[in-house]
């Protein structure tokens, strides 16, 4: 009933605000970038809309409960990428003329061989970020409304899907605009509800964190996923059925689905892979990721990962092309910052409160879900219910607005810069590609959104961004030094994410290096592309091309043409 | 007469139209001015320079506060209404200054471009 409540309204808006976008549609242009006609205030409100993504909506909190304030950092370079994004990319990518990130590294380079290999990237970034997306829908679903977490996932896949088919980008503009504000509201008055509800102790130790050894109430804690605990002494636990089961001290495995109250008093086990929230350092604010020992440079690495990455992701930079020119597009990167300045301001109240109230919540495998179970926690009554559904809603909305743009890039892809078609093709790539995120997503449950994105970002730190900032302030760039330095950045980065997801868990600096693989590849995709343009000569008229991007054609005392020509 | 396959009658212009329409993304930009040259040049130079000091200053801003973080742990014990003084610097203080960072920059890179 909850997650009816929650769920259908949000869904409902999306599809209606979706059928306004079917008129007037009758180009790729049309479907890929609105025909270009967004204003500044609408677009970043979009572009905010679909950048707040499960990962901001419900990660950051989750992943603060688990590693500590040090997962601040993550909003911080967020928002720091979009303040790159305007100093670096957001006037001059407007200016190409290009519809996707493929088409505008062939209009800069003259390269159909680059334009393939951008768009396997935008196919690579589309999958790590649609996946968690889906995924933490079923997730949600299933926790909020005890549904199976199929369900949550083929929810989120068909009205996406059904939305972006009938409507395209203006479509998903005006649903993504409305979500944001949806989404704003709806974090932050349960918030300021949860600040004035938890009471003043449970403020206190909120801003006085203590190490969590032993529950301190009858916990029940729900395996959402399935968990190795590391238990260092025989512990009773109880079922929900009344029966007491002993576990040994040793490592045990506990299968999904299962519920096991711990009682008062028990000490907490830790899991196999993640940190518990007991470690002393949890209240400083620096990442020590995997407890590697160098918290400067792991936080560095999120840094560089998020801020670059944002330059490089493909769903984001096609909001900028959807902008009437340059300008605008300058504008909208600079007003996205002030929107998401505001709303990260708030996960750290969700974090701190729950790193208090559900510090047991690691266990179950999904700490991303401490946002949605804070108000059931604080009161029991209809108010926690109600407030659970506003912010369900609003996560759903998170995960509905970040996967419109994403699947319309996919689809752009595949159906505009890998094989061209029409208008008709795009729109059934669009259901084909959300066919098979879903199908990629359902044995997806265990990994953590936080994560997932942040390897999507990883990806595009290492490929788009150098071929970007390149591409746009550097003359000599070359389409070896394009084509080498993207395919190194590619490599590395998905090549270290196969290593975290399959391979023997490591300690020290190769962890840190796994972890966080930004730290290296970034560096070495940019010294790639730089050295390998240095040696060969760049295109004939090259610079002119680049030049071209800076010109304002509206203010040109040569060139009168209108800005948009598409 | 017989009824044959239906035919769109269009004129030459059209067809260059959709020819050029296909060849989209093809070294459009590859077609400059030389008039153009200098005058973008010139605007190029006064936008990169103005890039980066923003960037210097962002980069300062963010990995500063890493190293600030790192050589003052005294930060996470002093208390602002209760709140420990380097929460504070990571939660809330980037945000402003970001913003305030954008704003302005915005507003000399389209002043480059009004001259």
């Amino acid at each position: 009933m909850v997650a009816v409540l929650a769920v259908a309204p949000v869904v409902l808006m999306t599809l209606l605000i979706g059928l306004r976008g079917v008129a007037a549609m009758r180009t790729t242009s049309d479907f890929l970038v609105a025909s270009r006609r967004i204003s500044p205030l609408l677009n970043s409100a979009a572009v905010s809309g679909e950048y707040l993504s499960a990962a901001s909506f419900l990660g950051v909190a989750g992943l603060m409960v688990k590693s500590g304030v040090g997962a601040l950092w993550y909003p911080v370079g967020y928002t720091a990428g979009y303040v790159a994004m305007l100093v670096l990319v957001a006037a001059p990518m407007r200016r190409s003329g290009a519809l996707t990130v493929p088409d505008f590294a062939e209009a800069r380079l003259a390269s159909p061989a680059l334009r393939r290999l951008a768009a396997v990237v935008v196919l690579t970034i589309g999958g790590l970020y649609l996946v968690p997306q889906f995924r933490t829908a079923g997730l949600v679903l299933s926790m909020v409304g005890h549904t199976p977490y199929w369900v949550g996932v083929v929810i989120a896949g068909v009205t996406v899907s059904t939305t972006l088919a009938l409507g395209g980008m203006r479509a998903a503009t005006y649903v993504q605009a409305f979500q944001f504000c949806l989404k704003l509201v709806l974090f932050l008055v349960p918030a300021v509800w949860l600040l004035l509800q938890a009471g003043a102790a449970t403020r206190h130790d909120a801003v006085h964190p203590v190490e969590f050894t032993h529950f301190t109430h009858d916990t029940p804690v729900v395996f959402r996923t399935d968990v190795t605990l590391q238990i260092h002494t025989d512990t009773t636990v109880r079922t929900p059925h009344g029966d007491t089961i002993v576990l040994q001290a040793g490592t045990q495995r506990i299968a999904a689905g299962r519920t096991l109250i711990f009682p008062a008093g028990t000490p907490a086990p830790e899991t196999r892979g993640g940190t518990a929230p007991d470690d002393p350092d949890w209240q400083r604010p620096l990442l020590d990721l995997h407890g590697t020992g160098h918290p400067v440079l792991s936080t560095w690495g999120v840094l560089m990962a998020t801020m670059l990455g944002t330059m490089g992701l493909p769903h984001v930079l096609v909001r900028f092309h959807t902008s009437p020119h340059g300008r605008a597009a300058r504008q909208t990167a600079a007003l996205t910052v002030g929107l998401l300045s505001v709303f990260y301001l708030l996960p750290g109240i969700y974090g701190a409160l729950g790193r208090v109230l559900m510090p047991h919540l690691y266990l179950s495998g999904a700490t991303d879900t401490v946002v949605v179970a804070l108000p059931a926690q604080v009161d029991s009554g209809w108010v926690g219910t109600l407030f659970t559904v506003l912010l369900t809603a609003g996560a759903f909305a998170a995960f509905l607005a970040t996967s419109l743009g994403l699947l319309l890039v996919v689809s752009g892809a595949i159906s505009h810069d890998l094989a061209p078609g029409g208008l008709v093709r795009l729109r059934s790539t669009v259901i084909a590609a959300a066919a098979a995120v879903v199908l990629l997503a359902l044995p997806a449950a265990g990994v953590d959104a936080g994560i997932l994105v942040t390897w999507a970002f990883t990806v595009a730190a290492a490929t788009f961004c150098p071929l970007l900032v390149f591409g746009i302030w550097w003359s000599r760039l070359t389409v070896a030094g394009a084509i080498s330095g993207v395919l190194v950045g590619l490599l590395g980065s998905a090549g270290t994410i196969a290593v975290a997801l399959f391979g023997p868990p490591l300690a020290g600096w190769p962890a840190l290096l796994v972890a966080q693989p930004a730290l290296w590849a970034v560096p070495l995709a940019f010294t790639t592309m730089a050295v390998v343009s240095l040696i060969g000569q760049p295109p004939p008229r090259s610079a002119a091309a680049m030049l071209r991007l800076h010109l304002d054609p509206s203010r040109s005392p040569h060139d009168r043409r209108p800005a948009s020509r598409h | 007469m017989t009824p044959g396959k239906r035919v769109a009658v269009t004129s030459p212009q059209t067809r260059l139209a959709r020819s050029r329409r296909r060849a989209r993304g093809h070294g459009e930009l590859l077609r400059g001015d030389p008039l153009e040259a200098e005058h973008a040049a010139g605007l190029y130079r006064a936008q990169r320079r103005r890039a980066v000091l923003a960037l210097v200053l962002l980069f300062t801003l963010l990995f500063g506060l890493t190293a600030v973080f790192a050589v003052f742990p005294a930060l996470d014990e002093i208390r602002l209404l209760g709140i420990p003084l380097s929460w504070l610097a990571l939660g809330v203080l980037p945000y402003p200054a970001m913003v305030l960072l954008s704003g302005w920059h915005l507003r000399r890179a389209e002043h480059v471009e009004e001259q």
